[in-house]
């Protein structure tokens, strides 16, 4: 709760006096990236939750709806390996039900200190979209506590930000809302 | 040789002062060094070519004195090239630099136009899979902008209207007073087919993108997936060049400059008639 409130002030921030600007300025667009950046986070924290074998059922699925709130309803996730150009499809829920069920006894699920945020685009209605790269390392071990395998990949997500208003005392107050969109899971080169 | 390639890759990059980085998990030392030298986003290759960002990714504020620095762009330019290909000193990527940072210097915009995405995919066809180039560009709309299809390549379209010879394409023509005979003549224009474009106007070239979407419309051609992208940059005054991504180890990875050509501002119109016709 207190992390909800806290987003919403420095998305009000965020907005500041200036209430329609069509050219973010250089402050503004870097705010905007904190807010994203902020998304991105919980989406790795929800991954590795899920993903572990130490985790619960029951809380497995609660993080999955959390993760879930982050995408926008139609966000899709394209995943491809190493030896292959094909893409597998899945929808949010559907990708970490499979991170769920790696049959793998213990995993390791790490984040690279290195989050790559890309300009932000309009796009024709006017929302602004962005891409945030990340990357992780994955780990499986059996159950004699082997690495049986290991990949890494690169993840790159959409992030859609769009102006919005809210009522607040009375007075419209405006706010940037972030919604992660698509994101392309692709395995990089085992460094 | 190649061990004292390696040598020079690693001083130059090291100028450019890649940040070392490591974070230790368990047993794992994972190191970003390579990761911080990654080009990892095409928008990210246009903010290094233009020195947007510093060496550690983050975005310069435009009132910084450093935003867009020849100085800086001069050190920076060399790990944009594909390094495998171009080396690290060879006479092209020294003119390269030392021309596109000059005082008029060209930097590169994301709505600058002339800067395509050819984009490799598999489509079902006849049962088979066939290989189709998509080529695309950004274009604006609205309130922002958006990326268009501009062309087609699929070598079975290509077949439809082969080169022909010029003495061939003679023997074929409806005369000048046919139109007197109510055009009587006419039906010999269509009794070979695949010269029938030999009886169209001199001007006439084959809409693909069209013939394309007659196909997907018509359910011959059915999307598989997408193989590969790069992208055809015309944005720099008298430069060609291509931008690939390179998936591999090392401090020169990512989206990196693959095919360099110079190629005065003239001789770019007809080349880029075969991205946007």
């Amino acid at each position: 709760m207190k992390k909800i409130i806290a987003t919403l002030v420095i998305a009000l921030c965020v907005v500041g006096s200036a209430m329609a600007q069509d050219e973010l300025s250089f402050e503004r667009k870097q705010a905007i990236d904190s807010l994203a950046l902020e998304k991105v986070r919980d989406l790795s924290k929800y991954v590795k939750i899920v993903g572990s074998k130490e985790t619960s059922f029951s809380e497995a699925n609660r993080v999955i709806d959390r993760a879930e709130e982050l995408f926008m309803s139609d966000a899709e996730i394209g995943v491809s390996s190493l030896g292959s150009n094909q893409i597998t499809y899945y929808r949010v829920r559907k990708y970490f039900e499979h991170l769920m069920r790696l049959n793998y006894d213990r995993v390791e699920i790490e984040w690279y200190n290195i989050e790559y945020v890309s300009d932000l685009q309009r796009q024709p209605d006017g929302t602004y979209v962005g891409v945030i790269t990340i990357f992780q390392t994955f780990r499986g071990y059996d159950a004699e506590g082997n690495m049986v395998y290991k990949d890494m990949t690169k993840k790159d997500i959409t992030v859609y930000v769009k102006r919005k208003d809210t009522q607040i005392g009375g007075r419209t107050i405006g706010f940037w809302d972030v919604l992660l969109g698509d994101m392309r899971v692709k395995e990089t080169t085992n460094r | 040789m190649r061990i004292a390639r390696n040598i020079i890759i690693l001083a130059l990059t090291f100028a450019f002062v890649w940040p070392v980085a490591g974070q230790t998990i368990g047993d794992f030392k994972m190191d970003e060094t390579e990761l911080y030298a990654m080009t990892k986003q095409m928008g990210q290759f246009m903010r290094r070519f233009n020195y947007e960002e510093d060496q550690f990714g983050y975005k310069l504020n435009p009132k910084d004195p450093n935003y867009r620095s020849n100085e800086m762009r001069r050190k920076s330019l060399p790990i944009l090239f594909d390094q495998e290909k171009y080396g690290t000193q060879t006479d092209l990527q020294r003119y390269f630099i030392e021309d596109v940072t000059k005082g008029d210097s060209t930097y590169m915009t994301f709505l600058g136009g002339r800067w395509y995405s050819e984009v490799s995919t598999t489509f079902k066809y006849k049962g088979k899979d066939v290989k189709v180039m998509l080529f695309l560009a950004v274009e604006k709309e609205g309130l922002g902008s958006k990326w268009v299809l501009t062309n087609v390549y699929f070598s079975e379209f290509n077949k439809l209207f082969p080169t022909g010879e010029l003495a061939e394409k003679e023997k074929h023509f409806l005369h000048p007073m046919s139109h007197e005979l109510d055009f009587m003549n006419i039906y010999k224009a269509f009794q070979d087919p695949e010269v029938i474009e030999y009886y169209a106007s001199k001007d006439f070239t084959p809409d693909y993108l069209t013939l394309f979407f007659y196909e997907i419309k018509q359910g011959k051609l059915v999307f598989q997936h997408v193989d590969s992208v790069k992208f055809h940059v015309f944005q720099i005054k008298d430069w060609y060049f291509e931008v690939s991504w390179f998936n591999r180890s090392g401090l020169n990875s990512g989206w990196l400059m693959s095919n360099v050509i110079y190629m005065p501002e003239k001789e770019k119109t007809n080349l880029i008639k075969f991205y946007q016709p």
